[in-house]
């Protein structure tokens, strides 16, 4: 799992829905290189895309699916497993 | 994970803790274990106090775990009803459900189990100390008003340890129900 993959997962892990712009922000990177990285997670199954239209604009907000969970916390093993002398 | 090494994993690790630190979401805490564990532990410590003092018989503290064994069934079941919302909680929410049981059932093993070792007052002051790791753990998360009855349990400990004749288990009782089940209440009110 990429950094910024990495960087998704964990941001979703505390919310229901986050939004693509909450996204961009809280990782400080460009439009273009999250949407990326998520397609690359929704695709996996890891993450959960809807969008729709509010007050006639587009909103784009994700969730993360308990596969996606289950594939966080294994990812976090493997690199605490990396840290062990 | 072949591509990733040590120093790229400890600074993926820091960017997963910065980032969870900074969300900081608010614990929902299930207000309805703290009434019935509070009310559960100050019932049974002012049990044994009024049994110590011969108000009670002293075949009256067969209720003791009688009381305990029904706040550990109604947690349990209502902890089942909960299982599935629980397994799309986040992390953070799921850590603090461990932190409390096993801060309950420690208490309760120590009750239960080591009762040689934590003789008379002992064994309620135990629960006091539980109930307010649990309190002041969600306190550092954000609800004050979980802090503010974490303090409230923690000084009724040291009110007890110092105040004379029979007082001590009834003041630790006090901490209890207005520390632990107090801020239960507190938390059904405020979502509803």
């Amino acid at each position: 799992m990429s950094k910024i993959r990495l960087g998704v997962v964990a941001e979703l892990l505390n919310y229901d829905w986050v939004t693509f712009t909450d996204l961009v922000r809280a990782l400080e990177t460009t439009g273009g290189n999250l949407g990326a990285h998520l397609g690359k997670l929704v695709e996996a199954g890891y993450v959960q895309e809807e969008k729709r239209f509010v007050n006639r604009r587009p909103l784009t907000r994700y969730r993360l699916t308990q596969k996606g969970r289950d594939a966080f916390a294994e990812h976090v093993r493997q690199l605490q497993s990396l840290l062990v002398p | 994970m072949s591509d990733v090494d040590e120093v790229q994993a400890r600074e993926h690790i820091a960017m997963v803790d910065r980032i969870l630190a900074q969300s900081q979401p608010r614990l929902c805490t299930g207000g309805e274990f703290f009434i019935v564990w509070g009310i559960g532990s100050a019932a049974v410590t002012t049990l044994f106090a009024c049994i110590d003092l011969g108000m009670l018989p002293s075949v009256a503290a067969w209720w003791a775990p009688v009381i305990l064994l029904a706040c550990a069934i109604y947690s349990f079941v209502r902890a089942r009803a909960a299982r599935r919302t629980l397994a799309s909680s986040s992390l953070l929410q799921r850590e603090f459900f461990n932190v409390l049981w096993i801060s309950v059932g420690l208490a309760f093993i120590a009750d239960a189990a080591a009762f040689r070792l934590f003789p008379g007052i002992a064994s309620a002051a135990i629960w006091s100390v539980v109930e307010a790791i649990v309190l002041l753990y969600i306190g550092m998360h954000g609800n004050r008003r979980a802090l503010l009855c974490g303090v409230l349990v923690v000084v009724s400990l040291i009110v007890a340890n110092f105040v004379g004749g029979f007082y001590p288990p009834f003041v630790l009782a006090a901490g209890m129900f207005l520390g632990y089940a107090g801020f239960g209440l507190s938390e059904l009110l405020v979502r509803e």
